[in-house]
């Protein structure tokens, strides 16, 4: 097993590639009584049309699908169900699908091995008829419509849209009752077979453990199925620019909600080395934060007239296929935030950051990153979400002091631009 | 971890919790004042205006500014209703000296120093709040207020507590009421300040890796050391607070909604204390878990819902049912909700569904220790009871119970409020 030490938290992670090309890591928690497993497969909404591998015929796949299949893998075919039968084991079961990745997992403080048993049984045998999809359907459809009436939703899927053409970060993860009519029991086996072999998973444990000892009991646990080859992802060809600037939907809100979206180049972010990535979305967060943050002149400006009342939402979501800035909330006028918000940019972009102020920021962004280590479910997932982005994420504690101020106007004039920014609206009519 | 308390004042408790599992110190300062609906705004304001600046950092901006030369350390505030009490929170957590790079600097007594400034010690210009916080701050309320309507699920519960507790403490909204909004300014939001401080409960919490003399530190602040005794005005919940209501109270409402949000408000009525527990057990059973009657029945049984669950809100003596169904399948629904209620009454439910549901509640309480911010809602929690108990003695209580305690706890439950919001 791989160790990798990090000093700054004074945490491991033992990693290891099984033979049937499953990854598996383990982080020891010596202490902790709540113990997590986690385990993903690089499969999200995104994957809508793929070559399976050893086949020559492209896959083509309804809305929705991976999410469908995040419902079904619970059913077995003794007729349990294991988010019961977990359940009834006192662990606290769940699964959740995003655009990249679909993962299962539990937390507990007990019966952790009952669970494992259950967990690792489940995600290896599918049991899909006829009947138990259909019902799925009516579940699923209620899903979609609570979704529908999250106006935080709304807008941010508006704000995707108006970023992308063509991209299927576009879909709604859950489809719509439309695709979902479509799913059978024949695509799901198409897609778990393709997507659900263990060199396209990684599996994250962390509690207090022997890794060694862990390690095998995962081992004892796998069927045999060996490791499939290269699953041919097809994604439609994107453009740089942007859909369109402004979208509006009415819905009754209080107070309108906005989204700005800065679309980002992915040709780009595909030439980036691993630390480069990380060091560019370490920039990115430091400059949120200067321009928009807290302690920056422009929160304090529209907080003053009463335009904003909270700081906004930052972030910088990315994958293989895209990669934007996203800034959300409540604003009685949205418009004026964008326009606020372009001409701070601006001012950065001609007078350059300000050393202090930078230095400041970037220390508030690694206790950031140190406080995620306080809890075991945060580092799962951390660990699961950045591997599917080929990074470990203590890179983000030992690339931070490499980002400086320098590098961070660099990235300022290379991804805030003007015509790559949207604005999405969602308010009353 | 290890916890102990210690009453500074009277009134005012250092609550010490030791520990050194994780990255990060939290401290928490709570205000703790009878819910009226005389205050319940100015309650709010107090709890957000105090954000805006202390003596010696007058503004957000400085006071966001030392946060964030401190490595991050993340000050925050909250406001709760509690049974019949209002509760103003303020925290602040911030990274232990282990995981910085060059330690400059004591950043746990630097944190509790600031924490205690900012509740304590507010900016004040010529014996008033600063105007123009004020205003602000009057319009971040009225937002929150209107804002009520947004999340719709939520604003279902919250409409049908309103229901079942009009006029009544309960019922009040957490962030008040607009039209009171205006009667508040600088000076007599002051004058309330310095009354609300001088009669509240107060409990200061720190966990993490603490020195020995923590509490004297505390104690020698001068914010602290200016504070009084007090015979602290707040509400002791009593297992005799019980809604009797002999008739179910429908209420639907309409509004731009796409799912139905329908919220049962069910009353108990317990004997003793000890029936808190049981009634935990009987909730769990019946809407808590996956397992549970209801996400069984409305969910997958009959594919109605995505969400349908039971909560216990314990102060009161309430649990609220939610469910988000289609608008038009409500009879349907409500009826198979009624039917999980009926049977629990009947005693229709396992005894492995019982030992199920234990392991359940047991595993969270064995998590309190591995959660800073649990373990202050935990023995917070123990603060407002009238028996306090440590978790292993909970962990007992637990085990302890058989299935006719649960089979009585559900005959004592009755429909109080069925509340639907439609389009």
């Amino acid at each position: 097993m791989q160790v990798i030490e990090n000093l700054k938290v004074k945490e491991k992670v033992y990693k290891e590639k099984l033979d049937n090309g499953l990854t598996v890591m383990i982080i020891p928690k010596p202490g902790m009584n709540k113990k997590y497993m986690i385990w993903g497969t690089h499969y999200g909404s995104l994957e809508n049309e793929f070559i399976a591998p050893g086949e020559e015929e492209k896959t083509v796949v309804p809305n929705g699908v991976a999410h469908f299949l995040e419902h079904k893998m619970f059913e077995q075919e003794n007729g349990t169900n294991s988010l019961d039968v977990l359940t009834a084991l006192g662990v606290e079961a769940n699964a959740y699908t995003t655009n990249d990745h679909t993962a299962y997992l539990f937390e507990c403080t007990d019966n952790f091995y009952e669970a494992m048993d259950e967990l690792m049984d489940y995600v290896q045998h599918p049991y899909f008829t006829d009947e138990n999809v259909e019902k799925e359907k009516g579940i699923i459809g209620q899903e979609i419509k609570m979704y529908d009436d999250y106006p935080e939703w709304k807008v941010y899927l508006n704000a995707i849209n108006a970023m992308y053409h063509e991209c299927p970060i576009k879909i709604d993860i859950v489809g719509t009752i439309e695709t979902i009519s479509k799913i059978d029991k024949d695509i799901l086996y198409k897609c778990y077979n393709t997507f659900y072999n263990p060199s396209n998973m990684v599996m994250v444990i962390c509690g207090d453990f022997n890794p060694d000892d862990m390690i095998e009991e995962v081992k004892k646990r796998l069927i045999d199925k060996k490791a499939n080859g290269e699953i041919k992802r097809i994604y439609p060809k994107e453009p740089e620019t942007i859909v369109k600037e402004k979208v509006e939907q009415k819905l009754e809100v209080s107070t309108p909600l906005y989204t700005i979206g800065i679309k980002d180049l992915v040709s780009e972010n595909c030439n980036l080395n691993k630390s480069e990535t990380v060091k560019k979305h370490i920039a990115i967060e430091i400059l949120l934060n200067l321009i928009i943050g807290r302690s920056s002149r422009l929160f304090k400006d529209l907080y003053k007239d009463g335009i904003i009342f909270a700081q906004p939402g930052l972030s910088y979501e990315f994958a293989n296929i895209y990669a934007h800035i996203l800034i959300d909330g409540q604003s009685s006028d949205p418009e004026k935030v964008y326009a606020e918000f372009k001409n701070e940019v601006n001012n950065f972009k001609e007078n350059g950051l300000n050393q202090k102020d930078f230095e400041r920021i970037r220390k508030m962004i690694y206790g950031s990153y140190v406080k995620e280590y306080n809890d075991v479910t945060d580092i799962s997932r951390m660990f699961l979400a950045d591997y599917f982005k080929g990074i470990n994420s203590f890179d983000y504690l030992d690339e931070i002091e490499s980002v400086t101020k320098e590098y961070a106007e660099q990235i300022l004039r290379q991804v805030f631009k003007e015509d790559k920014m949207v604005l999405s609206i969602v308010k009353n009519s | 971890m290890q916890y102990s308390q210690k009453e500074i004042k009277k009134g005012i408790k250092v609550h010490k919790i030791d520990t050194d599992k994780f990255k990060t110190n939290l401290i928490a300062v709570f205000l703790t004042t009878r819910l009226t609906r005389e205050n319940v705004t100015k309650n709010a304001m107090i709890s957000t205006i105090l954000r805006r600046g202390s003596k010696n950092m007058t503004s957000q901006e400085e006071i966001s500014k030392q946060m964030e030369e401190m490595y991050g350390a993340s000050f925050d505030c909250g406001l709760d209703k509690t049974g019949d009490n209002q509760i103003l929170k303020f925290y602040i957590e911030n990274v232990n000296d282990d995981f910085i790079p060059e330690h400059e600097e004591n950043m746990l007594k630097n944190a509790i120093q600031k924490l205690l400034e900012i509740v304590f010690n507010p900016y004040i210009e010529n014996g008033e709040f600063k105007k123009e916080y004020i205003d602000q701050e009057k319009n971040n309320i009225k937002q929150k207020i209107e804002g009520k309507i947004d999340n719709k699920a939520r604003y279902a519960l919250n409409r049908c507590i309103e229901e079942m507790y009009k006029n009544e403490p309960f019922g009040l909204f957490k962030f008040g009421y607009i039209e009171d909004l205006e009667k508040i300014d600088g000076k007599n939001l002051y004058e309330y300040y310095k009354k609300l401080i001088k009669e509240c409960k107060i409990d200061i919490f720190v966990s993490g890796i603490l020195p020995e003399n923590i509490e004297e530190i505390i104690e020698q602040n001068e914010n602290i050391s200016n504070l009084e005794d007090r015979n602290p005005d707040y509400i002791m919940p009593s297992i005799l607070d019980r809604k009797t209501n002999q008739k179910e109270n429908i209420v639907n409402e309409s509004m731009d909604v796409t799912q139905g949000k329908l919220v049962l408000g069910l009353d108990i009525s317990l004997e003793n204390e000890n029936q808190k527990y049981e009634t935990l057990l009987y909730n769990n059973i019946l809407g808590g878990t996956a397992n549970s009657k209801l996400f069984q029945n409305v969910r997958e049984k009959a594919n109605l819902a995505y969400v349908a669950s039971s909560s216990y809100s314990r102060q009161k003596n309430n649990i609220f049912i939610n469910c988000g169904i289609e608008i038009a399948n409500y009879d349907k629904a409500l009826d198979i909700v009624k039917k999980q209620i009926e049977d629990m009454k009947k005693g229709d439910f396992s005894e492995e569904d019982i030992k199920n549901a234990k392991k359940g509640i047991i595993s969270t309480i064995n998590l309190i220790d591995d959660e800073q911010d649990t373990a202050i809602t935990y023995y917070f929690g123990q603060e407002l009871s009238e028996h306090k108990i440590e978790p292993d003695e909970y962990k007992q209580k637990i085990e302890k119970i058989q299935k006719e305690d649960i089979v009585k706890i559900a005959n004592s439950v009755s429909i109080n409020t069925i509340y639907f919001l439609k389009d």
